[in-house]
């Protein structure tokens, strides 16, 4: 069953139209791959979906509940969560601090120590870290921060936007083998990745964007071995 | 000159400082929170000040359970600032925020112009003085420093310790995450430019206990706050409180060497320097 139901959704920046009918419905329980190459509306799209950028036409559904024009703040009640792009972390504030606003939605507040312990668990670096400034971390650290405060979250679905983006091989793996394990656990993601060779690996479905609309779709793996699809939109 | 009286201007001028501090803190907040560069913080210092004294003299409360009144006028009335002006603007650039709070500093000066004109005031209300040793101060001024000190506390213990303080921190730092968490930025925003004001508010209202003053006056401290922001750094608090200091030292000490209309002429120098130089300000801070 889909958890989210993106319809037709057009949207943009000012009068500059970046999704031109965008259809995706991923599964729950999955973990499910967007991509393509670089401008084609991936971040554009996940903003939408989150209310940072206005739906402008088609609709949004989030657990049978039409969520188009909520705004942001309304949408991590909810239980979707975005892990965006940049990691846009609160860099004046303690790794701790940063995990306490990530909790701060109503499904998340209760479960606080339970979901410090998950995070600290996947990740033991940020527990040592714990009180330093989230802005003085290195580049991988940080982006433990950023899934870890998704994590606080709760979420029903895990949106991530560029995983691995500036980051060192070692920690791409080490991350990679977090998400693997988040989905073994049964939490629902979605997944940007440039690295599109090892997102189709960890991937359960997969949509490939093109020019502002989803082009293609079907299980990752098939996706990954198909040589039109790795040819015309993947450049591998 | 003797000792005791080069003290005695060094303790007053510092006294009075720590309460420009408080009104630079306001500015500073809001700036720091939302990047408004509110111009109408004078015309609020001012209302402070008429706050104090009104219910003072009106109905013999005691200013300093006044100021407690004016302090929470201040917060909500900044907030209602907030949502009627600057939400309508707070995504345009700088000039269009920039001219919001000068027009509503216009309105206010305006209307409190017609209503009290411009006779100083003086809430003629006074503590008597503290010596110690060759130091006397008034003390109305020592309690205007106490309070400043305990709200200070206070503005730390809210920012650093509650979860509205951390909002208001998340939301300063990184508005669009804090949304993303479910932070509603719009309303973390209203509450900021409500306490900004509200500082300014008591700032006038501990100025009202040991100076007279008219409708204009906080215009003065409006100019003093900006200076302050830049000697401690804009958007960073305790920096406001160390440059109320170091202002309130000068104009305790300069006018024993040079002629009182000196004085602003060489604090504002000193904002040119400190803007050439270290455009920071003297903690860092945000800068921008």
């Amino acid at each position: 069953m889909s958890i989210l139901e993106i319809k037709n959704v057009t949207s943009g920046y000012g009068e500059v139209q970046i999704l031109w009918g965008m259809n995706i419905s991923p599964e729950e329980g999955k973990l499910t791959c967007l991509v393509g190459g670089n401008g084609v509306g991936k971040t554009t799209l996940l903003r939408t979906i989150m209310g940072l950028n206005r739906t402008w036409q088609g609709s949004i559904t989030f657990g049978g509940q039409d969520i188009t024009h909520s705004p942001a703040y309304a949408k991590a009640d909810l239980g979707l969560v975005l892990v965006p792009e940049g990691r846009q972390l609160f860099t004046d504030m303690t790794v701790q601090e940063n995990l306490e606003i990530g909790a701060t939605n109503q499904r998340a507040h209760g479960k606080y120590q339970q979901n410090l312990e998950r995070v600290f668990a996947l990740f033991p670096r940020l527990k040592e870290r714990a009180v330093q400034k989230a802005g003085t971390l290195s580049g991988g650290e940080q982006q433990m921060v950023a899934v870890g405060r998704g994590i606080m979250a709760d979420p029903r679905l895990l949106m991530i936007d560029e995983l691995s983006l500036g980051l060192a091989p070692v920690l791409t793996l080490q991350l990679f083998e977090t998400l693997r394990q988040l989905r073994k656990e049964g939490l629902t993601i979605v997944l940007v990745e440039q690295n599109v060779q090892m997102a189709l690996a960890v991937g359960d479905y997969a949509y490939v964007i093109a020019e502002g609309k989803s082009e293609m779709e079907g299980p990752a793996h098939k996706l990954m071995n198909d040589s039109h699809v790795r040819e015309t939109y993947l450049g591998l | 000159m003797n000792p005791g009286g080069i003290l005695t201007s060094l303790m007053d001028g510092l006294l009075i400082g720590v309460v420009y501090g408080i009104a630079a803190m306001g500015l500073t907040l809001i700036w720091g929170v939302m990047r408004v560069i509110n111009l109408a913080h004078g015309a609020i210092i001012s209302l402070g000040m008429f706050g104090v004294y009104l219910i003072f003299t009106n109905f013999g409360i005691h200013p300093y359970l006044a100021l407690l009144l004016v302090a929470l006028a201040g917060l909500l009335f900044g907030m209602l600032i907030y949502y009627i002006t600057i939400a309508r603007v707070i995504n345009a650039p700088y000039l269009s925020t920039l001219l919001a709070t000068f027009a509503i500093n216009m309105i206010f000066i305006g209307l409190g112009t017609a209503v009290f004109t411009t006779t100083p005031r003086d809430a003629g209300f006074s503590l008597g003085n503290v010596s110690l040793g060759p130091v006397t101060l008034q003390g109305t001024r020592l309690v205007a420093a106490l309070v400043t000190l305990l709200v200070t506390g206070g503005l730390y213990f809210f920012l650093y310790r509650t979860r509205p303080g951390k909002f208001v921190r998340a939301v300063a730092n990184n508005r669009a995450a804090a949304e993303l968490m479910g932070i509603p930025s719009a309303r973390i925003l209203a509450l900021s430019f409500g306490i900004g004001t509200m500082l300014a508010a008591i700032a006038g209202g501990l100025i009202a206990t040991f100076f007279s003053f008219n409708i204009l006056s906080g215009d003065i401290y409006q100019q003093k706050s900006f200076i302050i922001g830049v000697l401690g750094g804009l958007g960073n608090p305790v920096g406001a409180l160390l440059g109320g200091l170091i202002l309130g030292a000068l104009e305790g000490l300069l006018p024993l060497v040079m002629p009182n209309t000196w004085v602003p002429v060489i604090e504002f120098v000193l904002f040119i320097v400190i803007l050439l130089v270290r455009p920071s300000g003297l903690l860092g801070g945000k800068s921008e």
